[in-house]
């Protein structure tokens, strides 16, 4: 089985993180507050309980090498928390928002963070050394709609959006005396801040979940019409593949390796695409194996179809209820909200990542002797 | 006609199964607020199409989607007057109750009998498949109750109050 443990941390996880060494959890269990759980010898032990918010809290992100995590709630505020002797010291970012903050990462270096919101915009914070303060800079106006999901690309400098209006975009997020110009961002053209570099008109309806493949060249969004959307070269000429699911919607994605995708959503299991030699994406399988209960024989099945073709004389007389709907049998029960890696080193291959969702459970995955990752 | 209802009953399962894909969406236009959109309708592009299903004129099922919140408002059949009482006041008794039923919905919308509101909240606190289930079963016993049993009920007062009345005539 893919799923190497299963934990039933709350009734309810909206987001989680892990610090950089994998040993502790932060995750909101549906509420205003954020819980930090270690993994001692045998079992979960709760350590911290970051209270600070005052509404659901949205968007938590650790960062890997500065062992900082930032929170964002629908109460319009960010806060960076670091961690001082035994406690988690949290100070506050304003973000300039007037609507709930949703979704929040860490930029690659890690000296910016992004968050988007409801306000139809998207705030880049970073820190000022003089002041002792976070800044935040908006980028206003370009969305039309609620921003529901954000990427960083690895030149720390691009940031993905996707966005209730269907549309995905792509920002430059350049901020004098943060970011060097350099040959390692990429970019030849000089950007200016918050200017929109890319704009995708794919879905034709609510977009989720952007992210970035390892090195940058793809992108790959969902949208809420159960379509997954690949996209190659965002800056120059963007060649785009829709791949249109047979199920339920995503949420969120996850580049494994720079050929292999796995997306999480509303079928509480995690699907894995891949690209050939060609790079031309395809859906592979699900993860997680169903226990599927033989509950209908084929023999049944089949006179069921010959009732139909026979017309409604051979139907018994119970057939007329619907039979209920049966439970899932996969590792999660509700729709997963995040997927999160779990990176060892620097190496560029994901093979373990954990989920959580609407169940309360947060599942660590294994791909290795699973399945095969192409590089 | 059994089987009928057995089809009309399958397609609202299978168009709740893929319309209940709700999550937490706070209000956009109003700060601090997190509220049903398909209630407020205060922004155009969070709301998907409805869908209407119907079995004939008089039977039918619509379910609006947005993003944190689904409503299904049920048509439930009236052959005649007293199948019509009788809706009106079975219906009325259970909005009533609305609370002790969470989903079920104050009022009905205009042009139904009954409504659900269906939030991400439930979804969070409930399973997506039992919540199609008692919908579902929901429709199903209400119809029976309105065109079958409680009518045959009314029948059966009826025929013990005129054998009385012409009792009493007769004596």
């Amino acid at each position: 089985m893919a799923a190497q443990a299963i934990h039933q941390f709350a009734e309810c996880i909206t987001c989680h993180a892990w610090s950089p060494d994998h040993s502790m959890i932060a995750f909101c269990p549906n509420t205003t507050e954020v819980h930090i759980y270690k993994f001692f010898t045998d079992k979960w032990e709760k350590l911290h309980v970051l209270a600070k918010h005052d509404q659901i809290v949205s968007g938590i992100d650790w960062s890997r090498s500065s062992n900082k995590i930032v929170t964002v709630s629908h109460d319009r505020n960010s806060y960076v928390w670091t961690q001082e002797g035994q406690d988690w010291v949290p100070t506050l970012v304003i973000l300039k928002l007037n609507r709930a903050a949703l979704c929040v990462q860490w930029s690659p270096k890690e000296n910016k963070f992004a968050v988007g919101s409801g306000a139809k915009s998207v705030s880049i914070c970073y820190y000022e050394q003089e002041n002792n303060w976070w800044i935040s800079k908006v980028i206003r106006k370009k969305h039309e709609s609620s921003v529901t999901s954000i990427a960083w690309h690895p030149n720390n400098i691009h940031l993905a959006t996707t966005s209730t209006d269907g549309k995905c975009r792509v920002f430059s997020t350049i901020i004098k005396g943060v970011d060097t110009r350099g040959p390692h961002a990429g970019a030849s053209v000089d950007w200016k801040f918050g200017e929109q570099i890319a704009q995708l008109d794919l879905s034709p309806t609510w977009a989720f979940g952007v992210r970035w493949s390892p090195s940058g060249k793809t992108l790959a969004y969902a949208g809420h019409s159960s379509m997954i959307y690949f996209v190659d070269d965002v800056e120059g000429s963007p060649a785009a593949q829709n791949l249109a699911l047979r199920d339920l919607p995503l949420r969120d994605i996850l580049f494994v390796s720079e050929k292999m995708a796995i997306g999480v959503g509303f079928d509480c299991n995690p699907l894995i695409f891949a690209a050939d030699e060609t790079g031309l994406w395809s859906f592979v399988r699900y993860l997680d194996e169903r226990k599927v209960t033989p509950s209908t024989s084929k023999a049944s099945q089949l006179s069921e179809a010959l009732g139909k073709l026979y017309g409604q004389s051979r139907q018994g007389s119970s057939s007329d209820t619907v039979e209920p709907s049966k439970p899932r049998g996969g590792a999660h029960e509700n729709c997963i909200t995040c997927i999160v890696p779990l990176r060892k080193g620097s190496e560029s291959i994901v093979k373990r990542f954990s989920t959580s969702g609407l169940d309360g459970k947060i599942v660590v995955w294994d791909l290795e002797n699973h399945i095969t990752i192409p590089k | 006609m059994a089987n009928t209802l057995r089809l009309y009953l399958t397609c609202i399962r299978n168009t709740l199964e893929a319309a209940m894909c709700l999550q937490n969406f706070p209000c956009q236009e109003v700060e601090r607020h997190n509220k049903p959109e398909v209630e407020l309708k205060t922004s155009p592009e969070l709301l998907l199409n409805p869908v209407l299903i119907c079995r004939n004129e008089a039977e039918k099922c619509l379910v609006e989607t947005s993003i944190n919140s689904i409503r299904i408002s049920l048509k439930v059949k009236q052959a005649d007057e007293l199948e019509n009482i009788l809706a009106k006041k079975f219906l009325r008794f259970l909005s009533m109750r609305a609370e002790a039923f969470q989903v079920l919905r104050r009022k009905p919308v205009q042009g139904y009998d009954i409504s659900f509101l269906i939030t991400n909240y439930h979804c969070e606190d409930m399973h997506k498949h039992k919540l199609i289930d008692f919908i579902v079963q929901f429709m199903e016993v209400s119809k029976g109750l309105v065109n079958e049993q409680l009518t045959a009920r009314v029948s059966l007062d009826m025929f013990v109050v005129s054998e009385m009345f012409i009792l009493r005539a007769s004596m």
